[in-house]
């Protein structure tokens, strides 16, 4: 893991300089992380594709500006948070903010491949994520499976670190009402 | 330490410092409560992650795809104009063919040395290269914006189209109504009343 911080940060280094094919090792990398992120914040697979690519096409044109190539990934999200609420924004533009849904939102996404979950466990996940709020799930989607520390989710999020801590807790609270006998039958 | 939830949430989440995991741990050692919520906490987890990760359907497009990149040629072009080696090269063997055709053509005054003509065409520097990939990225960036606000534009105009087809079918109705009240009493007045509602069912 330190090593691989320390390859992206000179990565990021070559890149910043007009290294292109650096560049390219980079987007190979974080490529699946930011698609799954936007994914699970639209719950549409086109949407999630085409706002990755606009993700690393502007993360390119503003690589010069991330002073602190060690905080690439933060910063990365941000322009994809960023991206993604735009899209929200100019899709409702009369809805605010705080009561922005992603697009699907009761369908779910579906889940492909072979799992060693069940089916069903998978589609009730997604259905209890959908119903958080778009701010608890984001902190949810950010910490479970993105792995991001509290202070990277708040710069990320652009708000305290307790504001954070308060929206992720509140859904951890949500989700292990909703998915205590799933998981229980899920695990054991 | 107290039995505080955040507390054990913040140990759960892997956000506490060392110094701090140690006092949980002795405290879930003589709390069930405590330890009971976080196998809560753990089971909810292992559910979490029963939502795999998906493949990206596609490859995200590099800045260096042909869409953003100069053609080959110019790549080429570049390339070769930016070599000093290349360029002295170049201009020895112009050079000498110029001499030998010279003599072959000319052969007997003395002419005047003709200057062999060195290429003066522009390379292209990397600089340029990166320009030229800035430009191109800035162009796309530009036209998914675009396809963006197209896509807006016409999803509100589609609801904004609907939601006036809705309106003047209410007024009808309501015209209607107020003509049949009028004209054939109550009971056609419910039979009418019955259609429009079932007309106006989404």
């Amino acid at each position: 893991m330190i090593f691989r911080a320390v390859e992206d940060a000179d990565l990021i280094r070559h890149a910043a300089r007009g290294a292109v094919e650096a560049y390219n090792l980079l987007v190979s990398r974080w490529e699946k992380r930011v698609y799954n992120y936007l994914l699970r914040l639209t719950s549409n697979r086109e949407d999630a594709l085409d706002l990755a690519q606009d993700v690393f096409l502007k993360a390119y044109q503003n690589l010069r500006k991330l002073e602190d190539p060690g905080r690439f990934g933060p910063w990365l999200y941000r322009i994809a948070h960023n991206e993604a609420y735009s899209m929200f924004r100019r899709r409702r533009p009369e809805t605010d903010v705080d009561e922005l849904e992603p697009e699907g939102v009761g369908g779910g996404i579906t889940v492909g491949g072979s799992s060693v979950f069940p089916i069903e466990l998978s589609l009730a996940v997604s259905a209890a994520l959908t119903r958080l709020s778009p701010e608890q799930r984001e902190a949810v989607v950010l910490k479970v499976y993105q792995g991001f520390k509290f202070d990277e989710m708040a710069e990320i999020l652009s708000c305290p670190v307790s504001t954070v801590k308060s929206r992720l807790y509140t859904a951890l609270e949500l989700l292990k009402v909703e998915l205590a006998p799933i998981g229980t039958r899920g695990v054991s | 330490m107290s039995c505080s939830p955040f507390d054990l949430k913040d140990y759960f989440l892997k956000e506490l410092p060392d110094a701090g995991r140690q006092p949980v741990e002795d405290h879930l050692r003589t709390c069930p409560a405590c330890r009971e919520e976080l196998d809560r906490l753990r089971l909810t987890e292992a559910a979490l992650f029963a939502l795999r990760d998906e493949e990206v359907p596609q490859r995200i497009g590099f800045v260096s795809d042909e869409v953003f990149e100069p053609a080959p040629w110019r790549r080429w072009w570049g390339a070769f104009w930016g070599s000093a080696a290349r360029l002295g090269f170049a201009s020895a063997a112009m050079l000498s063919i110029a001499i030998l055709v010279h003599a072959f053509v000319r052969p007997a005054p003395l002419a005047p040395l003709v200057s062999s003509p060195v290429a003066t065409a522009a390379s292209i520097s990397p600089v340029e290269v990166q320009n030229l990939i800035q430009a191109a990225v800035s162009r796309s960036v530009k036209e998914s914006e675009a396809r963006q606000e197209e896509k807006t534009q016409k999803l509100v105009a589609d609801s904004l189209y609907r939601e006036e087809q809705e309106r003047i079918m209410r007024v009808r109705a309501e015209d209607l109504n107020r003509y049949l009240e009028r004209s054939d009493g109550a009971r056609k007045v419910a039979a009418y009343r019955t259609t429009a509602e079932t007309r106006l069912l989404p």
